[in-house]
């Protein structure tokens, strides 16, 4: 023999593992602090008086401090979204299900949410939406204590209510 | 509800997160035939290139002047390291032995380049000029990959 085989070997298996600690800082531990209790809390811009949510330490467009926390609805209005069909690796959800930008009342920015108990082909720019909640006690403080939103049943919001706070 | 941001000192939150990535890497016509070599053979294959001398592992072209690839040729599983790093604390999953190892170069006996892996086992002798043997993985374990050659050992 002196060759190597004909046929050759086509794949290997390669597996990337990154193993990494995520550590909070003070405004966004308080934010998930907050999420057990069912309390959403954004952050106040101390010159425009904007509420960031979740929570920042300056303002992104004037650069002043956001010193204070004020809490925000469990509810608001579906800004943007999008109908995904293609599943996800590790996101054990129904194709097709729709993601979508939520700005919260009282938030100056939006959120990025799961949208359930509605057909995708339902969901408008402008629907009204709450938040659905892990029940008591199985709420640990993380992103997941939200399920997901649902619709309200409310009547929608005109574009000019949200235009600005995609 | 409207409070100060500092108004309480608060305790720090951690979470420990992992990003894992698995997938298929295609491997080509080249190193598709010095793999199954490994793994059918237990053979090491190079290929002899103009100016170069022989490659292993084989890279189908010459990188002199990106002609192709040439004669195959047999080489052996023992040679020398050419460069060395211990590895005192390796990670888990991240590196290829859970117990310090190192990584080396070693050309191998009839080669001209050197290939990278790895050297367990007595690693106060591992060091550039030393003469390693390959230790090959069980028949029915070997599966076409570089881990087929399942490291080295120091001989001398």
């Amino acid at each position: 023999m002196n060759e190597p085989p004909k046929e050759p070997v086509k794949y290997v298996q390669s597996h990337v593992y990154l193993p990494y600690h995520y550590v909070a800082g003070d405004y966004r531990a308080r934010y998930l602090r907050a999420l057990k209790d069912k309390k959403i809390l954004g952050s106040k811009c101390s010159r425009t008086g904007k509420v960031f949510v979740p929570p920042l330490l300056n303002s992104p467009e004037s650069f002043a401090p956001a010193t204070e926390f004020v809490e925000v609805a469990d509810k608001g209005v579906i800004t943007t979204f999008c109908i995904v069909n293609i599943p996800v690796i590790g996101r054990d959800l129904q194709i097709p299900y729709v993601a979508a930008s939520v700005a919260l009342d009282g938030a100056a920015l939006s959120i990025f949410a799961l949208i359930l108990e509605v057909q995708p082909e339902a969901v408008r720019m402008g629907m009204r939406v709450e938040a659905v909640w892990k029940p008591d006690g199985e709420r640990h403080g993380d992103h997941e204590d939200i399920m997901y939103f649902r619709p309200t049943g409310e009547p929608d919001e005109p574009m000019e209510s949200f235009i600005r706070r995609l | 509800m409207s409070t100060p941001a500092t108004a309480e000192p608060i305790a720090p939150m951690r979470q420990q997160l992992v990003m894992e990535f698995p997938y298929k890497h295609s491997t080509g016509e080249t190193i598709g035939r010095f793999l199954a070599g490994l793994k059918e053979q237990k053979k090491i294959w190079g290929q002899r290139v103009a100016g170069q001398g022989v490659v292993v592992p084989p890279v189908g072209y010459s990188e002199l002047d990106g002609s192709g690839g040439g004669e195959w040729v047999e080489v052996k599983d023992t040679g020398v390291i050419t460069a060395c790093a211990i590895v005192h604390h390796p990670v888990e999953k991240l590196h290829p032995c859970s117990s310090p190892f190192a990584f080396v170069l070693v050309k191998l006996d009839g080669a001209d380049t050197a290939l990278a892996h790895v050297v367990k086992g007595d690693l106060d002798k591992v060091k550039v000029g030393a003469r390693v043997a390959a230790v090959w993985a069980a028949d029915e374990a070997r599966q076409g990959s570089i881990r087929d050659l399942e490291c080295f050992r120091v001989t001398g």
